[in-house]
Formats: structure tokens, sequence, C-alpha cells
């Protein structure tokens, strides 16, 4: 491609590259996003249609001026105009003449964007976008600079890309130790969070729970919290049920919850502290989007809460909520909090009376067979727990798991349990609960998560492994009791896509550790590690450990600049072995080269073919001798001895074999 | 005792002066400024990517520094001066540029002159091997001896934020000879300051009439034998002929006057002598400071006058 379009083409690129950086927060007004991703495809095709630029510089300003009126009317937060007027600013650049000013006013534009994004995103691909930012940004502006310098021929773009592939590793490898290094010493005048991510929200835990919908959810691999638990369970995937509501008044559709709402407090105690409690410190993310918090069943404390909003971040109350539900007071894009969890032992209060009869309670209209389904299934089990645990594994064997429920039934538990023979953990979680209670057994919905994968040393729970079971009071004591098919309990990831978002789960979580929420208190314990405080001793180095992550960095400068090396090199030889493959082209069809079909046994040693010989010479210091073509040099050769080959008379050696190799 | 007094105020001021200049274009100049920006808010935020993005941002002036560094650092440089240039008449200035080893990218070449200095030659690409010449087009508006000390090399290489120069010590010379200015029509006057002699001389090898035949003797031109006498006669006889008549000017002049009349006075009698020079007259100068050029002809005599001319008043005080 041609030095000057190419310089352009990834000018324009760096600044789509910026602003995805800025686009993935979701927070970008989408018409905005409509506009700036049609105006980088035309620059790319390299057409500039605002060439004039004054009529839509006025219109830009008119843009600009509208943003920051609804700025003032709060509207639209302020950063989100400025990124967007940084966004409107590169595109009407990208789509004006090209000219150096416009270039230089793209890149400073496109860092505007980058430095947004920073702002408004802190997901793992705005890492992506920042690393395709600063290559694209340094190739292209290195370029510019080769274009505007003139004077002479522009050199072969291998020859450039060397240096400049140079100066992107060092980029890096400086950014990072910078940002190691720098004292965290913030002002925090106005810190702000990230947003909510790319997509809205995704677990909505409702008021109540209807039968009869279908569940999208289960296959949504997207993380909504994670959590650190102590003692850690040290398993790879956790079987363990994460509580959110609890369900105990269904009206035959839906299930809804009798208790009210608390007074705020900072701490909520739902049962006795003992000294075996399961400490979690759970992260909510913006994806998780509901105000209940969750925690291990069974749930006792909740307490130091702290809510992340876009432009503050400080301690919240927590509100109890219906039966042993916590809920945040207000909303919140990002919640941390510990929570205390008894380890499970069927344990629990005894419920009182109404609560009793609230769990005993069967729909007005329900269908006359499901007690006798009861009755059946539950068939030769003596006592509550055994007729529990009958039910419970009947229903798993006895039906199907299914997230495709087609059309809308009347009576969907009975369509569940009669016709289809097939549905989802609400479904089962419902019948089993209805089961339970026509056999005179109190029970009760609980909706929550199960499972959970780890990722550096936490547990991430998707929005997949969103799950419904039952809770029955069997002899004064809580049984859960979970009808759905166990492989079907969690997220429905496997294969290749599970693996892949594992792995890019795995990174996230680091990226947010090491990097999103890197601290003060984290450069002192590097400095710790790496022995840098006075007065302690130093080990032997013996006993000293190799620091993984600095052999990781070492391991990638070391990488970087071999490739840069290797590119650098390789387009040098290429220009060689371009001059010698031609070279060899036109000597093998005047029938000039040896029986070895190589450039040295060539037979030119007449003295008209003096140019022949001297692309010979050329290609082989060239390729070997550590001395490179100059700009023009291989093509000048090559018509040299082409026109030399013309004048020259076919050799007088007839019979030579067509050449198989080349030198 | 005064050249080592010389010799150590130039090591001093060598001493102190920067090894390098560093200059900020207008992109540069906003890139730091919002550099500043980015910084001010990762200080005010706490953001941890802002920090990031600032350390892109920094890494990338450090960077910026190592690669025009690799640029400058090898590169040597040749001056390729103009053999006659002319005061206000546009002349070229070349360097003759090498690198040993590397690649060197968006060079610039200048004197680092007040003067000269405003003419830049560019390159985009310098590979290591072969000399590539540079060239600029100067303009010297006076006459006179430029001295030159040194060649600045710049580059704007990689990111066009920043021009790196490397000032290279190379001493030199630049003799802007007189403007070109026309030829006075009518002869000098007693009154004006320039001189008229005229003789007839009786030369060995002048260009007049045959006046005779002699034995070539050893060491004598053999384009002066007559070679149908010589053989005629056996031996090796040379014609000896008249010398023309030529005229021989002295050019006086006052080099005690201003520099600006100084100047007018030599730019004229540069053009009256390679008026005369031209019409092979032979011409000499004498000036009132002690200059003195002794009468005579040719192309290479112009050079002399003209470069007389053009040292004259600067002797003292070279610029």
């Amino acid at each position: 491609m041609n030095p000057q379009r190419l310089r352009l083409v990834l000018r324009d690129l760096a600044a789509g590259a910026a602003f995805g950086g800025m686009a993935i927060s979701g927070q970008v007004p989408l018409w905005t996003m409509a506009l700036f991703i049609v105006a980088l495809a035309v620059a790319v095709t390299g057409r500039r249609p605002l060439a004039d630029g004054r009529l839509s510089a006025v219109a830009l300003l008119v843009a600009v001026v509208v943003l920051y009126a609804a700025v003032m009317v709060e509207q639209m937060d302020l950063v989100v105009a400025a990124c967007t007027t940084a966004s409107l600013l590169t595109a009407q650049r990208m789509l004006s003449r090209p000219t150096g000013r416009t270039t230089d006013q793209v890149h400073l534009a496109s860092l505007l964007m980058i430095a947004g994004g920073a702002v408004l995103s802190a997901d793992l691909l705005f890492a992506l976008c920042l690393f395709l930012y600063a290559v694209l940004a340094v190739l292209s502006q290195g370029l510019s600079v080769m274009a505007e310098a003139g004077g002479g021929a522009f050199p072969p773009l291998g020859r450039v890309l060397r240096p400049l592939a140079v100066g992107v590793a060092l980029s890096m490898v400086g950014a990072l130790a910078f940002f190691v290094l720098f004292p965290r010493l913030s002002w925090n005048v106005a810190a702000r969070r990230s947003g909510p991510s790319l997509g809205p929200a995704t677990t909505g835990f409702a008021d109540g729970l209807r039968l009869g919908g279908t569940g999208l959810l289960k296959s949504n691999p997207r993380v909504v919290f994670r959590a650190r638990i102590d003692p850690d369970p040290g398993t790879e995937q956790l079987d363990a049920y994460w509580v959110g509501r609890r369900f105990d008044v269904f009206d035959g559709v839906q299930w809804s919850s009798a208790g009210r709402s608390g007074a705020p407090v900072r701490q909520v105690v739902l049962g006795p502290g003992e000294p075996d409690l399961l400490r979690q410190q759970i992260d909510l993310l913006p994806a998780y989007g509901s105000r209940t918090l969750v925690a291990l069943d069974t749930p006792v404390i909740f307490g130091d809460a702290e809510s992340h909003q876009s432009t503050f971040s400080g301690r919240t109350e927590l509100v109890p909520s219906g039966d042993r539900e916590v809920r945040l007071v207000g909303p919140s894009e990002h919640l941390t909090y510990r929570a205390f969890s008894a380890p499970d032992r069927g344990a629990a209060r005894a419920a009182d009376e109404a609560e009793r009869t609230r769990r005993l309670q069967l729909p007005p209209r329900l269908d006359r067979r499901i007690p006798a389904l009861a009755k059946t299934l539950s068939e030769g089990a003596v006592g509550d727990r055994a007729i529990a645990r009958q039910l419970e594994r009947a229903l798993q064997s006895g039906y199907a798991y299914t997230l495709e429920l087609p059309g809308r039934a009347k009576d969907p538990l009975a369509d569940f349990l009669f016709d289809r023979r097939a549905g989802h953990c609400e479904d089962f979680a419902t019948a089993l609960a209805v089961l339970l209670r026509a056999r005179q057994i109190p029970a009760r919905v609980v909706v929550g998560f199960h499972g959970g994968e780890r990722a550096a040393g936490e547990y991430l729970v998707r929005a997949g492994d969103a799950h419904a079971w039952v809770e029955a009071e069997v002899d004064g004591h809580v049984l859960r009791l979970d009808a759905t098919p166990p492989q079907h309990r969690s997220a429905a990831g496997s294969g290749v896509t599970g693996w892949l978002l594992a792995r890019w789960e795995a990174l996230q979580i680091r990226w947010l550790d090491r990097v999103v929420e890197y601290s003060l208190s984290d450069q002192a314990r590097l400095a710790r590690r790496i022995h840098w405080e006075t007065g302690e001793s130093r080990p032997s180095p013996a006993a000293r450990k190799p620091d993984g992550s600095v052999a990781v960095a070492l391991g990638i400068l070391g990488t970087a600049l071999v490739i840069a090396a290797l590119l650098g090199r390789r387009a040098a030889a290429g220009e060689a072995r371009e001059l010698g493959r031609t070279l060899h082209r036109l000597l093998r069809r005047r029938g000039r080269l040896g029986p070895d079909g190589w450039l040295d046994g060539a037979r030119v040693e007449e003295a008209e073919l003096a140019p022949v010989r001297e692309g010979i010479a050329r290609y082989r210091e060239a390729r070997f001798g550590r001395r490179p073509l100059g700009p023009g040099e291989g093509r000048r050769l090559v018509r040299q001895a082409r026109q030399a080959l013309r004048a020259a008379p076919s050799p007088s050696v007839p019979g030579t074999s067509p050449p198989t190799s080349r030198a | 005792m005064t050249s080592r007094r010389e010799r150590f105020e130039r090591a001093w001021r060598r001493f102190w002066r920067p090894p390098r200049r560093l200059r900020t274009t207008p992109a540069g100049r906003t890139y730091l400024v919002l550099t500043f920006g980015v910084g001010l808010g990762a200080l005010n935020t706490g953001n941890n990517l802002l920090y990031l993005v600032l350390g892109l941002q920094l890494s990338i002036v450090v960077v910026s520094g190592i690669l025009s560094e690799r640029c400058v650092r090898r590169v040597r440089v040749r001056r390729l001066l103009p053999a006659a240039p002319r005061a206000r008449s546009p002349f070229y200035l070349a360097w003759g540029l090498r690198l040993e080893k590397g690649q060197a990218f968006a060079l610039s070449v200048a004197e680092v002159h007040p003067i000269l200095g405003t003419a830049v030659g560019r390159l985009t690409w310098l590979p290591s091997g072969d000399e590539v010449v540079v060239r600029a087009v100067a303009t010297a508006p006076r006459r006179g001896p430029l001295s030159l000390q040194a060649i600045r090399i710049s580059t704007s290489f990689p990111f066009g934020l920043f021009v790196k120069s490397r000032d290279l010590d190379l001493p030199g010379e630049l003799l802007v000879l007189p403007g070109r200015v026309p030829p006075p029509p009518e002869p000098p006057s007693p009154g004006s300051g320039l001189g008229l002699e005229q003789r007839s001389l009786r030369g060995l090898d002048g260009g007049g009439d045959l006046a005779q035949l002699r034995e070539l003797r050893e060491g004598e031109d053999a384009r002066r034998i007559h070679w149908r006498k010589s053989a005629q006669l056996g031996t090796l006889l040379r014609v000896e002929r008249d010398a023309q008549p030529q005229p021989r000017i002295v050019l006086q002049l006052d080099d005690r006057a201003p520099a600006e009349a100084l100047d007018g006075a030599c730019e004229e009698l540069a053009a009256r002598a390679e008026l005369l020079l031209a019409r092979g007259a032979e011409v000499g100068l004498e000036s009132t400071g002690g200059l003195r050029v002794k009468p005579s002809a040719g192309a290479f005599h112009s050079q002399v006058i003209l470069r007389a001319l053009a040292r004259a008043g600067h002797d003292e005080a070279p610029r």
C-alpha cells in the first residue's frame, strides 16, 4: 500500500480504537456511536467528503453547544459530553482534507478519547483498545513524520516499521514501569468509577417470580459478581448456593414474598454469630443490576457495604426486607460488601405460625391432579424428610430440563407436571414446593445463584448461574431441596467457548485486581517483595525466589524486541530476496543458470553482462553481507540486468536443464 | 598565551553548550498540555487507567528522545560549499551525509549561522553505506567571508512532537563574492579612484604577428614548433610572435569607506573587472588599505580579483 494512504488508514484506525476504548463503557450516546462508525468507514475507504470543513465546523460547534446545554440542565454527564465532543471532533477531522495539521488534530483528539475511555470504562477491553491505539497511532505518526519530511525517496516500509516497532515496545514497557512505580498519591477530588460496561445489567431480581418465562438468562455468560471466600474452599468449581430472595406466597402463576422492609442499617444480622462462619468479600459488578444482596447459604450477617457510583464512592446502608432478604438502600452501579454465612447444616430458626401457614398454602385454583401426583410420587416414603427427598428425586429423574418453553400456558405448573414434562429451574422448584405443600410439608422457593468458577483466587458467578430451589421445614429444621437435575444448575458454558470465557474472566479479574484497583498499599507490598524496605535483612540469593511477574514482564519485553528486530531484518532481507528471485527468473529464461540452478553458477562471463554480475554481487552483499540495498537500487539493478541480457546473445552451451532451486 | 586562552574559552563554551537541542513543535506543545491535563486528572481522581494513559504518554516522550537520538547520533557530515557564491544571488549549499551503521529518518541539515542557517536541506531517509548529498538554496545579502562553525543535524522522527538537533563542529569559511551589478558604461575617470594604464611589449609568446623563427631549446613548449620549416631544415624551429597590445588596468579601491559604500564600490569594481577581463585586458587591484593584486588576464584571474574584492574591509573582523 502507498505509505501516504497507509498512514491515513492507520491514523483512522487508531482513532477507531480510541473511540472503542470509550464506547465499551456503554455511556456514549448511541447517535454518537452511529455517527462515528459511519465517519470511520468513510474515512478508511479514502473518501474525505468534508474537504472544505467550514459547514461541518459550524455543525460541530452547534453540537457542542447543545451537548453542554444538556450538561447544564443535568441531562448529560460532563465527562460523557466531553468524550462525545472529542468523538465528533475526531470524526470531522478524519473526513477533512488530510494535511499534517489535520493528522495531528486527529491524533490529539484520539488521545482525548482514550483519556475519556479511561475515565468511563474499567473493562479489560479498554486495555485492548489502548494497546491497539498506541500501536496504530505510533505507526501512523511515524509514517506521517516521514511523509512530511521531504527530500529523497520514501524508504521501504519495512525499514521504517522496525524502529517504530521498537518505539511501540519501549512505550508499552515504559507505561507499565510508570504505572507500577509512580506513587499513588491521589487527591481524590473528583473520583469516578466505571459504568456498567457493554449492555444493560442482567440479573434483575424482581419482586416476584413468574412462571412461564423462557430461560434466556441461563445461557448468559456475563459475570455478575465475584466473591473471595475465607476459608478458601480451594475447589475449581464451587458447588454452593448463593441466596438472594425467598418467596413463600404462590398464586398459581407467580411467587411473591410477604415480608416487610425494615429500617436502614449499616449491618444486618439475620442469625446468631458462630465461630466458624464463612466470610465472603463480595463484589457486585455493574452487570448485576439488582439491589438484592447475595451470600452463601445460609447468610447470617451483611455489612461494610460500599457503593461506587460514577461520580463518587462511599459507605451505604442496607435494609432487611421480605423473608430474610437484604437490599441496598438506593441504586448502585457497583457494590462491595462483606457477608458471613453459617456452614450448611440444615439447621434454621423455627418459623412462627403465620409463616408456617403461608408456607403450606396452596393456590386457590390448584389442578386437582397435583395432590394425587404428590401422593403417587411419595408413595412408600415414611416421614417428612423421606417424602421430601423422594419427591426431589422423582422430579429430577422423571422430568426433562429445557430452556425452550414456547407459548404461554394458562396453568404453567400443570403444564409442566402433566403435559410438557420439561422445564427449567423455576418450574422444578415451584413443582417441588407445591408437591411438598400438598403433602403438608412447609416449603418456599429461593432464588439466587448456584456454583462459581475459580479465577485468580476468587469465585466468579455468571448471570447464567441464576437458579431457583426449595427450602422445606422438616422436623424443625430447614432442608434445602433442589429438584433441578444437577448438570443444569449452573451456567451452560462448555467446550471451547466455555474455556475461552473462563480464560477471559480470569484475565478480567487480574486486570481489575492488578490494574484498576492498584493502590499505594500494593506498591508498598511490591516494595517489600523486592526488599526495598530499610532495616529488612536481605535473604541469601539462594533463598530469594524469583518474582514471576518480573519474569513475565522481562519476557514480554524481550519478545517484543526480538520480534521488532526480526521484522526489520526480514524486511531488509526481503528486498534482497526479491532481487535474487528476479535475477534468477531472468537468468533461467535465458538459459544462463548453471546446472545446479543457483545464481552462483550462472554463466555471465561476457563483458556486456557486467550489470548482471553486479546485480548478483549486490544480491549476495545485501542478503548475506549486511550491506542492504538502497532505495530503488534493486529495481535499477534488475532493469540493467534485463537490458544486458536482452542485448547479449544466447549462451553457446545447449542442453542445460531448467533449474529447480534458487540461490 | 592568547591562543591558549582562546582554546580554553572555546573548550569552556563547548563544555557548557548542550550536546543536543530540543524544540517542541506545535503538535508537541498540545501533546504536552494534554499530558499535563491527564496527569492532573489522574492525581485528582486516583483513576488507575488514567495513570496508565499518563504513563504511555510520558513513555512516548522518552521513546521520542531515544529514537531521535539514534537518528542523529552517528551521522557524519561533509560540507560541500559552492565555488563562487555571489551576494544577493541564490546559491546551493550542500552537505554530504553518511552513516556507517543503522539508518536515520526525517533529517534536516543546516549551518549554525545567522544568515545561512535559514537554508535547510531535508532528507527523508539516510541508509547506512554510501554518502547522500543534501542541498539547500541559500542567499547571502552581502559580500565577504562568512565564518562557519558547525552544522546542525535535526530530526522530528519518530512522532513529530519534538525536533532534536545535534551540532557538529566543522569550522569553515564561505567567501561570498560581490553581488552582480551592471558594469558602468563609461570608462573610469581619474577622480573615480580607478586607474588605467596601457602598454605594448614585444613578448616571446604573444598572440600578435610572426616575429621570427629560432631553434627550439630544451624545455620549451613543443606546441610552438613550426613543423613545415622544421621538416625542411631538419631541426626543430619554434615560432616567436609579437605580443598583442593588451590594456593593463589597475583598479583602485578605497577600502576605508563606510561598509555600504565599500560594498557598492566593490560590486562596481567587480563588474568592471569581469568586463575588462572578458575583453582580454590585464586587470590589477590596489586599495588604500594595502591590498594589492598584480595585473593579469584570464578567467582564473577574475576569481582572484573577485576574491580580493570580497575580502576587502573584512580582514580584521571576519563575519
